[in-house]
């Protein structure tokens, strides 16, 4: 086969960069690579959540299948979920789906004793493993000055003499299946805007078009420096392909002045995690997961020699000379 | 009543294939790709490498029914090449791609973390 290779070389660049938040410039791939992406972390990074739960006791307010359907929705973290197995396919468990290797056990226990109201939350989730526990939303820089904010997701609140007992397995899956699994909370790029001003049709206007100019686009890209009286473009990013400026720009009759593209092959992402995993390590499992798919489709040797006319030509370019059985279906 | 369970969207039933082909019986250097349990994300991508090859002279894709989660994608290619090789050749260099981004993401993400 000719080495011919039609690949293409990316270039990254990150802007901001949290734990649960990262923007960074994708360049020279194209939109279909970027929204794979995208579609790859909303949908199918696997991450960990509550997916079985067996209540013992429940005297609150809330029925067993609402408390069961706010367990799911928890998030937990899930550093291990890319190394574990998803429950069906695991065969070190009797088929039951909780053992060890490919599910976490998680218990609850919460009886309100006295005359205020308890606040059952994520806190009060025991897991089996230390590594995947329900996140922790607290900011690290505040943490001693809100206590109000450490005390995790509400599940339910029980008035005295309300009991909750439960306990619940957690297992890997993808957020294809369920939104719960999802490890994304939003995650969007967009197009890198290019913006023109024509500078020479910019002298023939008055300071009040300029301003009207300026003032015609809903976010704030332009700007009319004060110094120079020129319109000046202050914030690119903050385009977002409405094209009021454009129509502004016709209406006033000078069709030209401002003209603007969205570049194709540049790309600004912003990532925002639910806290499953860090927002950088989503990506990097994006990447990974994309791998997986790619793997999976490829075309297997036999699936090609089955078919009679290019199985042949596929042998004699081998230098293999082979009788063929014919199978159909 | 209709509506098929969540994880047909993405698990494969025993005894079907992944991918399989069939050649295009009235022209030749044509054959249609049948992905089972597949969406846009692969098939989008895999359209759009073919593209790029120069051997080829169409590639597409859809989604038969929205109900029915499984992509065909259809390619020609010239004389100089066949379907599946171009189909593998798009495979390894959307590959080799995400490799190349991998490396480079988790590059800038040492480097700036190495700032703090």
């Amino acid at each position: 086969m000719d080495g011919a290779s039609y690949q293409r070389f990316p270039k990254v660049k990150i802007r901001e960069l949290k734990d649960d938040y990262v923007k960074f410039e994708l360049r020279e791939t194209d939109a279909s690579m970027a929204n794979a992406l995208r579609r790859v972390m909303i949908a199918e990074v696997p991450t960990i959540a509550i997916d079985l739960v067996e209540i013992e006791v429940n005297s609150s307010v809330l029925n067993d299948e609402f408390i069961a359907h706010r367990l799911g929705l928890i998030p937990l973290t899930s550093e291990r979920a890319m190394s574990m197995r998803f429950s069906r396919d695991c065969d070190a468990c009797d088929g039951d789906g909780q053992c060890e290797f490919c599910s976490v056990e998680f218990h609850l226990r919460a009886k309100c004793i006295n005359d205020q109201t308890l606040d059952v939350t994520s806190k009060d989730l025991y897991s089996s493993d230390h590594t995947v526990v329900p996140v922790d939303f607290s900011d690290p820089g505040s943490g001693f000055e809100n206590p109000e904010d450490q005390r995790g997701i509400t599940i339910v609140k029980l008035r005295k003499g309300q009991e909750l007992r439960l306990r619940a397995i957690a297992r890997k899956g993808i957020g294809k299946d369920h939104a719960k699994w999802s490890p994304a909370a939003t995650v969007t790029f967009m197009y890198e805007p290019e913006i023109h001003i024509n500078e020479e049709m910019m002298e023939t206007l008055s300071l009040e078009e300029k301003t009207s100019v300026v003032e015609s686009s809903p976010t704030k890209v332009f700007a009319l420096n004060p110094q120079t009286q020129q319109v000046e473009v202050v914030d690119p990013e903050a385009y977002t392909y409405d094209d009021e400026v454009l129509k502004k720009v016709e209406a006033m009759g000078k069709p030209g002045l401002i003209e603007i593209y969205a570049k194709e092959d540049s790309f600004i992402f912003t990532v925002e995690s639910t806290g499953a995993v860090k927002a950088s390590q989503l990506v990097i499992n994006a990447i990974d997961v994309l791998k997986q798919k790619l793997d999976a489709v490829r075309l297997l040797e036999d699936t090609v020699e089955a078919d009679d006319q290019f199985g042949e030509l596929g042998a004699h370019m081998r230098g293999a000379c082979r009788v063929f059985l014919f199978h159909f279906g | 009543m209709n509506a098929p369970d969540r994880y047909e969207r993405f698990v494969v039933p025993e005894g079907t294939k992944k991918v399989s082909y069939e050649r295009d019986t009235k022209i030749i250097n044509a054959a249609s790709f049948t992905i089972e349990r597949e969406d846009h994300t692969i098939g989008n991508i895999v359209r759009m490498q073919l593209h790029r090859d120069g051997n080829v002279l169409f590639a597409g894709y859809k989604l038969p029914h929205p109900l029915q989660y499984k992509i065909i994608v259809r390619v020609h290619t010239t004389s100089q090449s066949s379907p599946m090789q171009a189909y593998n050749l798009a495979i390894n260099d959307l590959d080799k791609e995400l490799d190349h981004l991998k490396a480079v993401f988790e590059a800038e993400v040492a480097r700036v973390s190495g700032e703090y």
